[in-house]
């Protein structure tokens, strides 16, 4: 057996020069530090795109976009295929446990100030990924076409509208038309399914090129430190091999949450229909949804909504381009600011998530 | 001198002759001293209950009355109106039939509400020439000789109402101009009617038009609010049916409203405001109200309940029923009291109906085919709870059992069938239906639920198998882990 798997590796060197690369993995090194256990959601996410990827080629097989055939065909998924029940809930949850991971992830970078000199460009695609994968969730959130994710596709779309200029043309580019229609149902798979996966694969292949090219990111303390002094770990195969630990825990983690907590089928989308009580958008929009439920209708001579939209999106931009304008952390010192700035983020969005929740 | 002593004279006989008189119109009215003497309205109206109460010819007609020159009496000075037209004539009458004080200086106890009620009827709304309403008051009360609706010369009067209202409603090329869908039979029709002959015979307390449509606030049949409006119907004919003491001389049940009301029949229109469900009249006529006699009860019931009547006729019971001239469809489910058709009134039992005729020892035959068509209803009922058991557990485990819950419906359908079916009276065809098609169904729902709450428990073992497994992998691997870095530990320096 060995033989073979040795046969089989020297054919592949022979043409790839596969030495070069376990040589250049080999020189790679990966932080050893208290907060060392941050850079496996990285990886974590990763696993879970993957879980993605696999699961949603799996239900394309079957799924049927259009109004009168996607409830039918989710339901069919659901009560006839072998395993669809597990692969149709395995897929929405990996879908949630990746924005978790993710977000736990550009936690972690933002807090390291990973993101400084000369990653920005790995921090700009990282986020672009986050915000694709948000894309990916309301854009997913439509297709079983159920009452829940008609409506709530509604609401969202009608909150995008509201952004001036620009919020009018894009929820008539989101919707197909003025409404929700069957029309959004063909847009939002074609997104969900071409269009997202297409950009995502290239901004990913960046993010892990980016990553490859410059190591990871080392702790700002490691600086002061020599180079005796910093404790590493090969990434190959150490880093490597926990992260796949980490994956295998992950994948029981889904397992368990697929059978305990199978996706709902609900009732199929009526236009005509009522909306069910309590609307709520995805968790993770749930923080803007909340916040922007307590505004007022009116602040000072613009509409509360609008106002706060703006706000989100001017917050988000800032969030996006903190390398270049984190100046204090880029010249290598410490920047507090950054860092109770982000605390308050992460109270802001967990206080107004939990609100939301209850409300 | 002479003059003037002749005129006192004359004043003093005219006080005498007053004095003994009284003061009625006809002393007093000079409108009525002339129009006395040319005949014609002045002598209805000595007849006119407004005479009588002392009302002259211009309480309508306006004018002086006192005066007897008739240019002055009759000038637009004095307030002369002539003869009233169009909705004039029901404004005139309502000068005082609308007013209370009005009505009472004339002791009248009569309501004064009539226009009101008039104008939201059907023939205060409409016009047929668009000038003016189509019925005045003095369309149906007439004119100069109105009486008190109690005096048997009145139009209004019960006896004369079905042919005042026939006037018009008989009248096809009139009823044409207004409602050309509208029969004109119903007087005919009436006449036919237990109510019309007895009304015929000069009976006043039968049902004639207004008894059961109303007089002044007439309203058309699919108006919510009128008394023949479909879910009124069984209260309006409650109104004297359900009254022993008015309903004393006629000899027939005054509990007919008590018992529709708690029928199957009652609660569909009464509770669940079915206006399709069979009121008082679907049965036994409207106009024409007439009990049905025992031949012709299977063609009521059978004019809603087609299939039953069908299969009925060609059952061996059809025979049987005339032979013992038993009312058909009433011998097993009663006339007003109408209960819902359930499983417990088929078979054998003491509730059930069949076991009136068939016995153990008396017409053996039906008894034990009746004891089989329980017995399958039985079963499907029985089977039918088990899938629903079942899909309810699925369900509760989380499992999509929609389509099966779908399919479920099937049985419920081929129960409805079964009630339909067992007017045949036939055990094949009956177990085909009940057998054949329900029992499928249910025991397809069955086999359905059971997998999917079989495939719950698979789901938990599979879940408790892949975990083992994933956790026994994951074990190795952070074995493998420790060993490859204890191998590192060991190399360095």
């Amino acid at each position: 057996m060995k033989k073979i798997i040795k046969n089989f590796y020297d054919y592949l060197d022979e043409r790839l020069h596969l030495e070069d690369l376990v040589h250049f993995m080999g020189k790679k090194y990966v932080p050893v530090h208290s907060h060392s256990l941050w850079y496996y959601f990285g990886g974590v996410s990763l696993f879970f795109f993957i879980v993605q990827v696999i699961t949603g080629i799996l239900l394309l097989f079957y799924y049927k976009a259009g109004p009168d055939l996607a409830f039918e065909s989710i339901q069919y998924i659901m009560s006839k295929v072998q395993f669809g029940w597990l692969i149709r809930s395995v897929h929405g949850w990996a879908a949630n446990l990746f924005i978790l991971s993710a977000v736990i992830h550009m936690f972690s970078v933002y807090f390291e100030k990973a993101y400084r000199k000369p990653r920005e460009l790995t921090w700009i695609s990282g986020m672009l990924m986050l915000f694709l994968g948000m894309g990916f969730g309301f854009s997913g959130y439509l297709l079983p076409w159920n009452e829940l994710s008609f409506f709530a596709t509604k609401v969202g779309s009608d909150i995008a509208g509201a952004v001036p200029i620009i919020g009018e043309p894009m929820k008539i580019l989101m919707r197909g038309g003025p409404d929700v229609t069957g029309a959004t149902l063909s847009r939002l798979f074609g997104f969900h399914v071409a269009l997202f996966p297409g950009i995502f694969t290239v901004v990913l292949g960046i993010h892990l090129l980016l990553i490859q090219r410059q190591g990871i990111s080392e702790p700002m303390h490691f600086e002061q430190l020599d180079k005796k002094e910093k404790k590493t770990m090969p990434f190959f195969p150490n880093f490597l091999l926990r992260d796949l630990l980490l994956w295998l825990v992950m994948l029981n983690v889904l397992a368990i949450l697929a059978v305990f907590f199978p996706a709902e089928l609900g009732h199929k989308a009526d236009a005509f229909g009522s909306a069910p009580e309590g609307i709520k958008p995805e968790w993770y929009f749930l923080f803007m949804f909340q916040s922007l439920k307590y505004l007022p209708a009116h602040i000072l001579f613009i509409e509360g909504e609008v106002l706060g939209i703006l706000l989100f999106g001017a917050a988000f931009a800032l969030w996006l381009i903190v390398p270049f304008w984190d100046r204090k952390t880029a010249r290598g010192e410490q920047n507090k600011l950054i860092t109770y700035i982000g605390i308050f983020v992460i109270i802001f969005i967990i206080v107004l998530t939990i609100l939301g929740w209850v409300a | 001198m002479k003059k003037i002593i002749f005129f006192v004279f004359t004043l003093f006989l005219l006080n005498g002759f007053f004095f003994l008189h009284g003061k009625t119109p006809e002393s007093s009215d000079q409108c009525f001293v002339c129009h006395e003497q040319l005949g014609g309205v002045a002598d209805l109206f000595k007849k006119d209950i407004h005479f009588q109460k002392g009302i002259s010819c211009s309480g309508c007609h306006g004018g002086d009355s006192k005066t007897d020159d008739m240019d002055k009496a009759m000038s637009k000075s004095a307030g002369f109106l002539g003869i009233p037209k169009g909705d004039d004539i029901s404004l005139r009458c309502a000068n005082c039939h609308a007013k209370k004080e009005m009505m009472q200086k004339y002791g009248s106890q009569l309501p004064t509400n009539q226009l009101e009620l008039l104008k939201a009827s059907v023939h205060g709304k409409l016009s047929t020439n668009g000038k003016e309403k189509i019925i005045q008051c003095t369309t149906c009360h007439n004119a100069h000789g109105i009486v008190s609706v109690k005096n048997p010369v009145s139009p209004v009067y019960s006896l004369n109402i079905p042919n005042t209202c026939g006037k018009c409603h008989s009248n096809a090329k009139y009823m044409q101009t207004y409602n050309p869908s509208l029969s004109v039979d119903q007087v005919a029709k009436y006449r036919t009617s237990v109510h019309g002959m007895l009304n015929a015979k000069g009976d006043p307390k039968p049902a004639e038009c207004a008894s059961c449509h109303g007089s002044h606030g007439i309203r058309a049949t699919a108006d919510t609010k009128s008394q023949v409006y479909a879910l009124n119907i069984p209260e309006t004919c409650s109104k004297c049916h359900s009254d022993a003491q008015y309903m004393a001389g006629y000899k027939i049940p005054t509990d007919q409203y008590a018992k529709y009301a708690k029928s199957v029949h009652g609660k569909a229109l009464l509770e669940k405001h079915d206006v399709g469900a069979p009121a008082c009249n679907s049965c036994h006529g409207n106009h024409g109200a007439t009990p049905p006699g025992v031949e012709s009860i299977s063609k009521v019931c059978g004019s809603c309940h087609a299939l039953n009547a069908d299969l009925f006729s060609s059952s061996p019971h059809k025979q049987a029923f005339d032979k013992e001239k038993l009312p058909e469809c009433e011998t097993c489910h009663s006339n007003h009291e109408i209960l819902p058709a359930t499983k417990a009134m088929l078979g054998v039992d003491k509730e059930a109906v069949c076991s009136k005729c068939h016995t153990e020892t008396k017409s053996t035959k039906g008894y034990f085919v009746a004891q089989k068509m329980r017995s399958y209803i039985d079963s499907l009922d029985v089977s039918e709870a088990l899938a629903l058991k079942l899909i309810y557990e699925a369900e509760q485990k989380g499992m999509e059992i929609s389509e099966t819950k779908f399919k479920l419906r099937d049985a419920h359908q081929a129960k409805l069938e079964a009630r339909t079916m067992v007017h045949s009276f036939n055990e094949e065809k009956f177990k085909e239906v009940v057998i054949g098609k329900g029992l499928a169904v249910t025991t397809a729902s069955i086999s359905e639920a059971r997998e999917a709450v079989d495939n719950y428990f698979f789901r938990r073992y599979g879940l408790m198998v892949s975990v083992f497994i994933i956790s026994l992998l994951s074990l190795s691997l952070y074995l493998y882990i420790k060993q490859i870095e204890k191998k590192q530990a060991s190399k360095l320096p």
